[in-house]
């Protein structure tokens, strides 16, 4: 039987099809080409403008496909407009992070073309996984993800961090991965195939011994997802490794591995409905529940900036597994719109964070005629009088914490709105009241750092003087000013996105 | 030949995994950290294929497979770090590296 699908599927892959994963080709193309340039030509600037060139290359062709049907590509992958949506972000925030890493690595003598073949290939990872239709693609994606970011956690050998929280990620990362497996394989053992829209073969669901071991497979399952996402149990390793990872690193696990982790969930989720059977959805509440309390609360008394959005980041998911577990059949192209604006405004806002965080910490690199140490712990007294000193970056900060706050007027809002009315819909009282508690919460350390921007500098305290800055940085800086501010004073351009 | 069942294998595996995890929670030593974690991996491969061979298909091998790779891919990762910490800490202590908190 899997001899007929296997040729069936092969005389499909035509052209048309190719065409579909056109992006995630032109990626696997361009690590294996930047390879080879590697060989050719040990510099950083080739390899950064060659890899900017593949991701820019991989963005056109990917917003080209964001109308498309729905189409299966093998067994293993499925494109359709939802996927597409999500790939195009990964690959922005890509670009941006290479921006970011170019601006942070070329300070130092040795090259580093190795960081620029991990970043695509984490790139690639990330695309595996949105299209992914089966459990092995799944699980490769997820491994290309995974282990392209222990690479890149690790990367800064100066860093007094990095071996720490290189070792931590790559411990849990891996553990996490073969709960996954461990997972996988108790469903497979049940159900017989490994492809997501399986149905569930009745007689065997009901042999009570292997029952408990598919009930198992899903938990673990969902264990596996839920620490890469850092939801609350399995929340630990979060602040630790975006404290001691570079920051354009960071920047990279609070979006791209999000993105293509909750793509996947969801999709994994609506095409095996049994997974939300009874306990299940319980055991989600309580995740959802537990990590929208433990980040915010947690959030509170932080003072370092990076370990601050790491929480925030705990108590987001929180927030959007809300849209997960509320699912219905009848409103799926909603499902899929709250969580794709919910993840492009969390998404925003992240990296516009980052964005400013990375050139404070390396401004003390280029700073002045002495090159000081480059500044590990970027805290929150950093961006003490930002807003006097460089308006346009202090106006960023205000914009991206706005939206992660869910202040009104902000895309933030608009996908806090788009699961507050999910919720309503499906009765969920406690998770909306639990949402609202934990904005509330959320807002006494957000408001702070906007206070802060606009303190006064204490007299000579601070020597920093205006950030140094490039032309791309400008242009960055300020698109993402009027993607926060267009997005979110008319929600329906990125909606109407979305749904086409 | 008698087939061994399925609910055996499983069996099996879960009690393998739950040794290797056993073993990366209560091990100092990170070398046998990361040798923990191939036993993790390799008790899921034992898993995949039993059902593999109960559904008659080769998905479960070619899991293994797709599993063994992974875990050299881990391994290879793993043991530049380990190098790392032995140059900086000159011991491979994991309690050495907890100087983040907060």
């Amino acid at each position: 039987m899997m001899m007929v699908t296997a040729a069936n599927t092969h005389a499909s892959l035509s052209l048309d099809v190719i065409q579909t994963i056109l992006p995630q080709l032109i990626v696997a193309f361009g690590i294996a080409l930047a390879l080879i340039l590697v060989a050719w030509r040990r510099s950083q600037r080739t390899i950064v403008l060659f890899t900017a060139g593949v991701l820019t290359t991989a963005l056109i062709a990917s917003v080209n496909l964001l109308a498309i049907q729905p189409t299966v590509v093998t067994q293993l992958l499925k494109v359709d407009s939802n996927s597409a949506f999500a790939f195009s972000l990964v690959l922005v925030v890509a670009l941006t992070s290479l921006h970011m890493s170019y601006q942070f690595l070329k300070n130092h003598i040795e090259v580093h073309d190795e960081y620029y073949l991990l970043l695509m290939l984490l790139v690639l990872g990330a695309g595996v996984l949105v299209t992914s239709h089966h459990f092995a693609s799944l699980f490769l994606g997820f491994e290309l993800l995974s282990i392209s970011l222990v690479g890149l956690v690790g990367y800064h050998r100066e860093s007094n961090y990095s071996v720490e929280s290189g070792f931590k990620y790559l411990v849990l990362s891996a553990s996490a991965s073969s709960f996954m497996l461990l997972g996988i394989a108790f469903i497979y053992s049940v159900t017989g195939t490994m492809s997501f829209d399986a149905n569930l073969p009745n007689d065997i669901y009901h042999q009570q011994n292997l029952r408990l071991f598919f009930e198992l497979g899903i938990l673990l399952f969902i264990s596996g997802i839920a620490f890469k996402l850092s939801i609350a149990p399995f929340h630990f390793w979060t602040p630790d490794v975006y404290q001691g990872a570079p920051t354009p690193v960071t920047s990279l696990m609070a979006t791209v591995s999000k993105i293509a982790m909750f793509v996947v969930l969801v999709k994994c989720v609506i095409a095996q409905r049994y997974m939300l059977h009874g306990n299940l959805q319980l055991l989600l509440i309580v995740l959802a529940i537990a990590s929208m309390l433990i980040g915010n609360v947690l959030a509170l008394k932080q003072s370092n900036l990076k370990r601050l959005i790491a929480y925030s980041s705990i108590a987001h998911m929180g927030y959007l597994l809300i849209v997960v577990i509320v699912i219905s059949g009848e409103s799926l192209a909603f499902t899929w719109q709250s969580v794709l604006f919910y993840l492009s405004a969390y998404v925003v806002a992240n990296i516009s964070l980052f964005l400013v965080v990375a050139s404070l910490q390396t401004q003390c690199l280029t700073g002045d005629r002495v090159v000081k140490h480059y500044q590990e712990e970027p805290v929150l007294n950093d961006l003490q009088g930002l807003f006097w000193r460089t308006p346009s970056y202090g106006l960023l900060v205000i914009l991206a914490i706005l939206s992660l706050a869910g202040i009104p007027l902000t895309m933030g809002f608009i996908g806090k709105f788009y699961i507050l009315s999910q919720a309503t819909i499906a009765h969920a009282w406690w998770l909306i009241i639990t949402l609202i508690v934990g904005s509330g919460i959320s807002l006494a350390y957000y408001l702070p750092i906007i206070f802060k921007l606009f303190e006064v500098e204490p007299e000579g305290g601070n020597e920093v003087k205006k950030l140094e800055r490039a032309v791309i940085e400008k242009v960055l800086v300020y698109s993402f000013i009027i993607i926060g501010l267009v997005f979110g004073v008319f929600p329906d351009v990125v909606s109407q996105f979305i749904v086409s | 030949m008698t087939a061994i069942p399925l609910f055996h294998v499983l069996v099996l595996s879960s009690l393998l995994f739950t040794i290797g995890f056993t073993g990366v929670v209560a091990r100092k030593n990170t070398l046998f950290i990361l040798m923990s974690l191939e036993v993790m991996l390799n008790a899921v491969g034992v898993a995949f294929i039993g059902a593999g061979s109960a559904w008659q298909q080769a998905d479960g091998q070619v899991m293994f497979i797709l599993i063994l790779t992974l875990a050299a891919a881990e391994v290879a990762v793993g043991l530049a770090l380990l190098i790392r910490m032995q140059k900086k800490y000159r011991s491979l202590d994991i309690d050495l590296l907890n100087k983040m908190k907060g």
